[in-house]
């Protein structure tokens, strides 16, 4: 038995249905790394809603990008993040969020902009929503990278380089604080 | 790449290749403040040289007058990239002057300082010349990253770690918003080509249909997300906190700098890309325009601190600045608009030197570490330091609009352009007039208190070092020059309105 083209009684499209799981899994543990208490558990959902998004990339034609995604993010910077986590997590931290008085006040207005953002979106129809072209082929990708979008790749480089200039300074011990202490 | 592409580029490479120099230079003579601070003043005058000689403005340079675009037009160098790279670069050169007397006595680091200020301003020169949302984007990101950092810059001090995290958590959360607008303007044209983006919407306000819902949805979130990069109200609570506990001369260059960059990133995508439908806009842009200067003029008021007085002066000045928006979008006649894009850069560029003048005078009453900044601090500056009071009086009159200086000049073209326009335009240019006599009253207190007060008893010497005096020098030169010097006066005026002509549709 073979399922039908489109779900009974919505009409949408089997991916949509699996598109809309996986943008669930990626907001839903994208919410519980805000909430979550506990960070080494904030770490583990944000791998998971990584996962999530490299889920849509993978549906929306992209198996380079999604590939991309877990390498990079999950098997590369969130592990990286959890290591820092647990070797420089202090006990001495506030047991609550301190940020969260206005929690009540905050999730309204996010109910109401997603209500918003919602309606307007079924709202339009969008003329220039045709099949987006899919890229498979790494040859491709590399094209779209080095050659359509080759400023847009350099500036992102020198942004990184900002960010790690930045981040040193940020990080690195202070020398003459260290000599007043001495 | 051809020789009038390379040429075209040249002061974005520059700029960033300088910031990576630094970086280089420091790994191999750590420590070198004063060095670091020569490098990137030196360094800034060969881009502004580069940005001279590719032109295309005011007749010079070596491009066509009609502009340059690259990379298949994701970045174009016409007569507003020009003007704008030019004032970034003297933005940069100003901050540059007046940080190391700052800095020095208070072990920070200077060659860490000017190496990421240079890469927020390659971020900011990616504003003025990007055409692709991706690219203007990425420009934004590199322009606010380095100046979230930048306020943190003295990381033992609570009050700059404190503005440095709300700026960052408001400037990130902000950056988000804008993005998520320009996902909705990119879904609803397909493009995200500037240009293109403006073809495809004037086939659509042609038709005379409403505006799309999700557009609309759209121009509100980047509206909202830009707000928050100008500092206009009610997105500026962050603003008297940023600047308080940043550095002093760090706050001189927040001030300005991310500004007047944010109002390049609004021109590009308010009169550009939506353009086509700026009735839809323009009448927002003014509400929010008056209610801007009021509230900051309004809180500065009351300020005892003069980085605060400054900061929430700094709100009103964006309110100036957004009712040129207000002209370049609701009027009629292409003349009148193009006035109002004029006014938007005439007065980031007078603004930029009066403003970041004051703060380098706030910054040299600092000059040892543990002085507060609070006004009562002036107290008897005529007498104490003559030439300092005279400077800071100079910068104060300005940012109150009063002739011959660059400030009054800056106000008077916006007003004009304002009246022109007519209608609601002409009320704006009413706010702007009872705004700026409720703002003499805040900037005179300073000179008054400086004049009329006698020094705190155990006041101690002012002396202003030799990097701040040559700023200070350069800084009330462009401030009065503007003002007093008939041809210096015309040349501004020229260029700045050569720059706004390069507007697509004006």
């Amino acid at each position: 038995m073979s399922l039908p083209e489109t779900m009974p009684y919505t009409g949408w499209r089997w991916d949509d249905l699996v598109f809309l799981a996986l943008a669930g899994v990626m907001l839903g543990s994208a919410l519980l790394v805000v909430l979550s208490r506990n960070i080494i558990r904030s770490g583990l959902f944000m791998v998971l809603s990584f996962l999530g998004l490299a889920g849509i990339y993978a549906l929306a034609g992209s198996p380079i990008v999604a590939a991309a995604q877990v390498l990079v993010y999950i098997g590369a910077i969130s592990v990286l993040i959890l290591f820092a986590v647990m070797l420089t997590q202090s006990k001495a931290g506030p047991a609550a969020l301190v940020f969260q008085r206005q929690a009540w006040i905050a999730a309204i207005a996010s109910v109401v902009l997603l209500g918003l953002i919602g309606a307007s979106i079924l709202l339009t129809d969008f003329p220039a929503a045709e099949a987006l072209p899919t890229v498979h082929e790494t040859r491709e990708v590399a094209f779209l990278i080095f050659d359509a979008n080759v400023f847009a790749f350099e500036v992102v480089s020198l942004l990184l380089l900002a960010a790690v200039v930045g981040g040193i300074f940020i990080a690195r011990r202070d020398e003459s604080a260290d000599e007043e202490g001495a | 790449m051809t020789q009038n592409e390379w040429l075209a580029l040249a002061p974005f490479i520059i700029v960033s290749t300088l910031a990576i120099l630094i970086v280089v230079v420091d790994m191999i003579r750590p420590g070198r403040d004063h060095l670091a601070a020569v490098i990137g003043a030196v360094g800034v005058l060969v881009a502004m040289g580069a940005t001279i000689a590719a032109g295309p403005i005011g007749g010079l340079g070596g491009l066509p007058p009609e502009g340059m675009a690259l990379f298949g037009g994701v970045y174009v160098r016409d007569g507003m990239t020009a003007f704008l790279d030019l004032l970034f670069l003297g933005i940069a050169l100003l901050t540059i002057l007046f940080a190391p007397d700052y800095l020095i006595p208070r072990k920070l680091p200077v060659p860490e300082f000017v190496s990421v200020l240079l890469f927020a301003v390659a971020g900011a020169m990616l504003l003025g010349g990007g055409r692709d949302l991706l690219i203007l984007f990425l420009g934004l990101e590199l322009l606010v990253l380095p100046g979230y950092l930048l306020a943190g810059f003295s990381k033992r001090d609570g009050l700059s770690t404190e503005g440095a995290i709300k700026y960052f958590l408001l400037g990130s959360f902000s950056s988000a918003i804008l993005l998520f607008g320009l996902v909705f303007v990119f879904g609803y044209t397909g493009t995200t080509n500037v240009a293109e983006i403006g073809d495809r919407l004037a086939a659509i306000a042609s038709g005379d249909a409403p505006l799309p819902v999700a557009l609309g949805m759209g121009m509100a979130l980047v509206l909202t997300g830009a707000a928050f990069k100008i500092a206009a109200v009610p997105f500026h609570y962050w603003t008297p906190d940023a600047y308080q506990g940043s550095p002093t001369p760090v706050t001189g260059y927040l001030s300005v700098g991310p500004k007047v960059a944010a109002f390049a990133l609004v021109l590009r995508l308010f009169m550009e890309a939506l353009g086509p439908v700026r009735a839809d806009w323009w009448v927002l842009i003014g509400v929010l325009a008056a209610i801007t200067m009021t509230v900051g003029n309004l809180a500065a008021l009351g300020q005892d601190n003069i980085k605060r007085m400054l900061a929430y002066s700094s709100i009103a000045h964006t309110g100036y600045i957004m009712v040129g928006l207000a002209v370049a979008g609701g009027a009629t006649d292409p003349e009148v608009a193009a006035s109002g894009v004029q006014g938007i850069l005439f007065y980031g560029f007078a603004y930029a030197a009066m403003n970041l003048g004051a703060f380098a005078v706030v910054a040299a009453l600092q000059h040892r570490p543990g002085v507060t900044s609070q006004i009562s601090s002036f107290a008897g500056l005529g007498r104490r330091a003559p030439i300092l009071a005279v400077a800071m009086t100079l910068f104060l009159l300005s940012l109150v609009g009063i002739p011959p200086t660059a400030g009054f000049f800056g106000k008077a073209v916006i007003v004009i352009a304002a009246v022109e326009g007519g209608g609601l335009l002409t009320l704006l240019a009413v706010v702007i007039m009872l705004n700026a006599a409720a703002a003499a009253f805040y900037y005179l207190r300073v000179v008054v208190v400086m004049y009329m007060r006698d020094p705190a008893e155990n006041a101690k010497p002012v002396d202003v070092g030799g990097w701040t005096r040559l700023g200070l020098i350069v800084a009330g030169a462009a401030t009065i020059a503007i003002g007093l010097i008939p041809a210096v006066t015309g040349a501004a005026l020229d260029w700045t309105l050569e720059a706004a002509k390069t507007i697509a549709g004006l």
